[in-house]
């Protein structure tokens, strides 16, 4: 898929982020700037250290830059108030973590309906118990976890914990998925499935995923990669692969 | 709708909350309990004071005023003065007197051995009091106090005459008759017709000297009056006898008023009635404290009751202060053990107002759990009370609330819906205010540390 021409929903603009540790000021973002395109599948590489998860976490509304610009539907999302940043980000970003991140007390089908409930809060979208559930249903059906409804997360393997998040993470439609090391924590096999499921679900609901891995064989599924090397993206690194 | 969703899961899922909730219910409950049953005690004593009282004494000082002159030494006059107050329901002269109570068969020789003896142990004080039996029932309620059941009663076989000699008594007599406390019936081993020897000392008319006296009686029943003390040492008998056996030095001691409405006249009624008796020269000064209310004349006792409520109050209120230090703890525990669950929220969307709302209903949950079963159960036992005292005290073999020493049936309970209220509402607010320090450190956690948190 060419990606080009297509309208940007998020992107970052000469980020910079710098953690005190003790009297040290350390600077891990060095002016990175992205571009995600609508529908795209972008891949952000790079070796540890290299201020990946950082970039993703201010890219994900969670970690404010100190420096530079992130904007998301049009909205200089770290100028807005902490609620409506917030609302932002449960409407339009769906998260899959490596560790699955998963609330343990709940259910795979109450994890999955959480975001949906948060959303009614803001009044974005109301909370619908039996068209959430039913969705929630339907996703866990496909991703072949029909029999593990009701399961807690310590009753799931680690596939299926993958696959109750990234239903969770899609359950409001988000435009974008950030998705860190998804596979991180399975075996090939597994992880190939859960990518299956992610890729499928990501193509049908027209997202665009970015998606942070060390494995380049999975990279070579994106529609483009960029290289992330001491915080910043390297100049010459984007790679755009054809599908 | 996320918040009160969430909250109540880790309330369910962490069991440990339960001891928070128990903590609050045993608070709220015994704290409601107990102050329903100080309640009920005041309420009795102060029933039982003012039975064996009236609502007015007045107690004229025999002393010399500065011309010389003293109170009348009849009580006619002074209860002329008071019969045609309007204020005024009925009264009563009372001749009180202290002396002691003998074994049967003792004599004065003895009696007086005995009180040479400093041990005093087998000496029994009593209180005589000389009434005229109608004008007594009307001020006083000293025919309920005949009629009242009691373990060890010993009834006079006419109420309306206590001091007449029994039917069956068919001696030749030369004692008049007196009723003594049930409770000294108990202690002296006394029954109906048993002779008793009364001693005191009487100032002699002629001397002005100490005199030792004494006078057998005839024991024609007992009452029962409520209060302990009264039932262990008097003995009422007619004025007029007390007076003889006294070598008539004094015709009364106190008059007893009973009052129409007492709940209106006892602010003002010591002062009225104190300056209208010492202008009739019926009193002996209006400043010296003649006239009393019986709640300024057993102030003392009724205040100790009132501290003790009050005490025990503030005792059971540390139990639920703990108990929200309970709470306290184990939010801060759950914050801890919580602290990815915050970061998976705040990546999902969630606010730090709400991450706070979460652990703040938490705390709230557990306050009102424990509110709503403390009171259930806390009113639940004190208006149970008694069945509960006589299971306890089957089940553990030891009589936990002896109806001999306190003198109540039952152990009175009165369950006040203010002070449930405010007890409720002072554990929810504790709750609450101990709630607040661990919600605010959970929204204080940065989501990137919390997701990192293993």
């Amino acid at each position: 898929m060419t990606t080009s021409n297509l309208e940007t929903v998020l992107s970052a603009e000469d980020v910079r982020k710098s953690f005190r540790v003790g009297e040290r000021e350390i600077e891990v973002l060095h002016g990175a700037h992205l571009e995600l395109r609508a529908r795209e599948r972008l891949c952000l590489m790079g070796a540890s250290g290299a201020g990946k998860s950082t970039f993703l976490h201010v890219l994900g509304l969670l970690e404010q830059p100190t420096e530079g610009r992130v904007q998301l539907q049009g909205k200089s999302a770290w100028e807005l108030a902490m609620s409506e940043r917030a609302a932002l980000r449960n409407r339009h970003i769906g998260f899959v973590f490596q560790a699955y991140h998963l609330l343990p007390d709940l259910s795979a089908l109450e994890n999955i309906t959480l975001p949906a409930r948060i959303a009614h809060s803001y009044g974005t979208v109301p909370f619908d118990k039996k068209l959430h559930t039913s969705e929630a249903r339907d996703m866990l059906e496909r991703f072949g976890l029909k029999d593990r409804i009701n399961h807690r997360p310590n009753q799931l393997s680690g596939g299926e914990r993958q696959r109750v998040a990234i239903a969770r993470a899609l359950i409001l439609k988000p435009e974008i998925v950030i998705a860190d090391e998804p596979t991180g924590n399975l075996d090939t096999a597994t992880g190939d499935k859960v990518l299956e499921i992610l890729f499928n679900e990501q193509s049908r609901r027209n997202a665009s995923l970015l998606l942070v891995t060390h494995d380049e064989r999975l990279a070579k599924s994106c529609d483009r990669v960029l290289v992330m090397v001491d915080g910043q993206i390297e100049a010459d690194s984007e790679v755009m692969i054809p599908q | 709708m996320y918040v009160r969703f969430l909250s109540w899961r880790y309330l369910l899922r962490r069991r440990i909350n339960l001891i928070g909730v128990m903590g609050i219910t045993v608070g709220v409950g015994a704290l409601i309990m107990i102050l329903s049953i100080m309640t009920g005690f005041l309420e009795e004593s102060r029933k039982t004071v003012r039975g064996s009282l009236s609502d007015v004494i007045i107690q004229p000082l025999n002393l010399p005023r500065a011309d010389g002159s003293l109170v009348p030494k009849s009580a006619e006059r002074l209860l002329e003065h008071l019969r045609p107050d309007p204020r005024i329901e009925a009264v009563s002269a009372h001749l009180s007197w202290g002396g002691i109570l003998l074994q049967t068969g003792w004599d004065v020789s003895e009696s007086e051995y005995r009180l040479k003896d400093p041990q005093g142990s087998e000496l029994a004080f009593a209180q005589f009091v000389g009434i005229d039996v109608q004008d007594e029932f009307q001020a006083t309620q000293l025919r309920e106090a005949l009629e009242r059941e009691g373990e060890y009663r010993i009834p006079v076989d006419d109420v309306e005459n206590p001091f007449a000699a029994p039917a069956t008594h068919d001696e030749p007599e030369f004692y008049e008759w007196v009723v003594v406390g049930e409770q000294m019936a108990r202690v002296h081993n006394l029954y109906k017709g048993a002779l008793i020897n009364l001693v005191t000392v009487v100032p002699s008319p002629m001397t002005d000297e100490l005199e030792p006296s004494s006078r057998k009686f005839r024991v024609a029943g007992t009452f029962r009056s409520g209060e302990n003390e009264i039932d262990l040492s008097r003995i009422y008998l007619d004025r007029w006898e007390l007076s003889d056996f006294l070598s008539d030095t004094h015709e009364f001691t106190q008059v007893l008023v009973k009052l129409k409405d007492y709940e209106q006249e006892r602010e003002t009624i010591e002062a009225d009635l104190s300056s209208e008796l010492a202008e009739a020269r019926l009193i002996h000064h209006a400043k010296s404290m003649e006239v009393r209310t019986w709640e300024s004349f057993r102030g003392p006792l009724l205040g100790a009751i009132k501290n003790e409520r009050v005490l025990m109050g503030i005792m059971l209120a540390l139990i639920v202060l703990v108990a929200a230090f309970t709470v306290f703890a184990i939010l801060m525990m759950m914050v801890t053990e919580k602290r990815r669950d915050i970061g998976i929220l705040t990546a999902l969307g969630a606010t730090p107002r709400s991450i706070m709302s979460i652990f703040l209903m938490i705390g709230m949950w557990n306050a009102l759990l424990g509110c709503s079963l403390g009171a259930f159960l806390g009113i639940l036992g004190a208006i149970k009370i008694d069945a509960i005292e006589q299971w306890l005290s089957a089940t553990l073999r030891v009589q936990i609330f002896d109806r001999e020493v306190y003198l109540f049936d039952h152990i009175p309970s009165v369950v006040s819906p203010i002070a449930v209220v405010a007890i409720v509402l002072g554990a929810l607010l504790a709750t609450a205010l101990f709630s607040v320090i661990p919600a605010w450190t959970a929204s204080r956690l940065h989501p990137i540390d919390a997701l990192r948190a293993e």
